[in-house]
């Protein structure tokens, strides 16, 4: 484990950027550098003879900068707390052209250095994956496909094996130097890569050290009311409506166990209310 | 050419073959063939189940209704149909 803590309080993301994140299960970030820098990345990973796997950053330590850059920095204290730490696991991952499509999945929670291991966590957030991306990934390179809102979710990868696409599924067809951070327990996929070029993905695991008893990100608690109303609300991707109680529960649940003290305060409220429905036309 | 049975695996938002069809996965009768996530489509080929049956494809097995009940601890995605088309194919 280390330690990565020291963020400046302009690249904590704000209420609704962390409840996009408790809703979709996903935020993305583009740390600028330098045009060539992430082509020099991508070369130094053409040029590795085997796969150092944990060892990738110290193959290609480039890549410790882009992960510390300050709005990733910003956007994992925001989510983790400012003390969060770098789980030792670390992964590139090599796309081949003709590579096949992955089946939707949550990773596996068999990786020893998760601190202290535990399981699927619908309703905090225990650890991210980052990804970083140093080529353009266009769509027929193999881009990470996700399913907003499926972090709140588990059940075995076999009951899901017959899914191809979902309607609402997320493509990351980005820009070089693009960061996905993504709840641990988010179904996603590699895609086809039916291009002529690698692409590379680099992944990392970030972890929260302490149980946070404040907001760590830019809270204002004005913000409470329009914040819990798209928790009830917002719609990350359509599912059976005999899930939504229960995801609305553990997106409430989230926000409040990453606010501590500043957690929404649950009343009654009338929201059926106001004006009559509208004779039909 | 011989008549093949095109699988058509259809999970809506309920039970209702009229609801929104959430996912899709065709599996087509050639040997060789795979079913991927296909990152280059947007949307699905069907609205409903039912718009599927209008385009000629036939229910062959409808979704168990004690599937993601609340409180259950298996979270599946939708309702599941499989609908079949019977079609030549070439060998």
């Amino acid at each position: 484990m280390t330690s990565v803590s020291g963020v400046s309080t302009q690249y904590l993301l704000n209420d609704d950027q962390v409840a996009d994140f408790v809703i979709s299960g996903y935020h993305v970030v583009e740390p600028q550098f330098p045009a060539e820098f992430h082509a020099q990345v991508y070369s130094e990973l053409e040029a590795l003879l085997t796969n150092p796997g944990d060892d990738i950053n110290k193959a290609v330590p480039k890549i410790d900068e882009v992960y510390g850059h300050p709005v990733v920095a910003g956007a994992l204290a925001s989510l983790l707390g400012s003390d969060y730490t770098r789980a030792a696991h670390r992964h590139c991952h090599k796309n081949h052209p003709g590579t096949r499509s992955q089946a939707w999945h949550q990773d596996s929670l068999n990786i020893p250095t998760i601190s202290e291991g535990h399981g699927r966590v619908s309703d905090h957030v225990q650890s991210v994956l980052v990804m970083y991306y140093p080529q353009n990934v266009a769509s027929n390179m193999g881009p990470t496909a996700l399913i907003p809102g499926s972090h709140l979710f588990t059940a075995a990868g076999d009951r899901n094996a017959s899914h191809g696409n979902f309607k609402d599924q997320i493509v990351a067809v980005v820009p070089a130097g693009s960061m996905l951070i993504l709840h641990y327990d988010i179904w996603h996929a590699g895609t086809a890569n039916t291009s002529d070029q690698i692409r590379y993905m680099v992944k990392y695991l970030f972890e929260p050290a302490s149980e946070p008893n404040l907001p760590s990100w830019n809270h204002d608690a004005s913000n409470d009311a329009h914040i819990f109303e798209r928790l009830e609300r917002d719609e990350a991707a359509l599912m059976q409506r005999s899930l939504v109680s229960k995801r609305n529960f553990r997106r409430t649940t989230m926000w409040n166990n990453l606010a501590g003290d500043a957690g929404l305060k649950y009343k009654y409220r009338d929201k059926w209310s106001g004006e009559w429905p509208q004779p039909n036309r | 050419m011989a008549p093949k049975q095109r699988l058509l695996y259809l999970s809506a938002q309920s039970t209702d073959p009229r609801s929104i069809a959430i996912s899709q996965a065709l599996h087509e009768p050639v040997r060789g063939t795979i079913v991927e996530i296909d990152p280059t489509k947007t949307g699905l080929d069907y609205e409903s189940v039912h718009d599927a049956i209008c385009d000629g494809w036939r229910v062959v097995h409808f979704p168990d209704q004690r599937g993601s009940l609340e409180g259950s601890e298996v979270e599946v995605f939708g309702y599941q149909f499989v609908l079949e088309k019977i079609e030549e194919f070439n060998d």
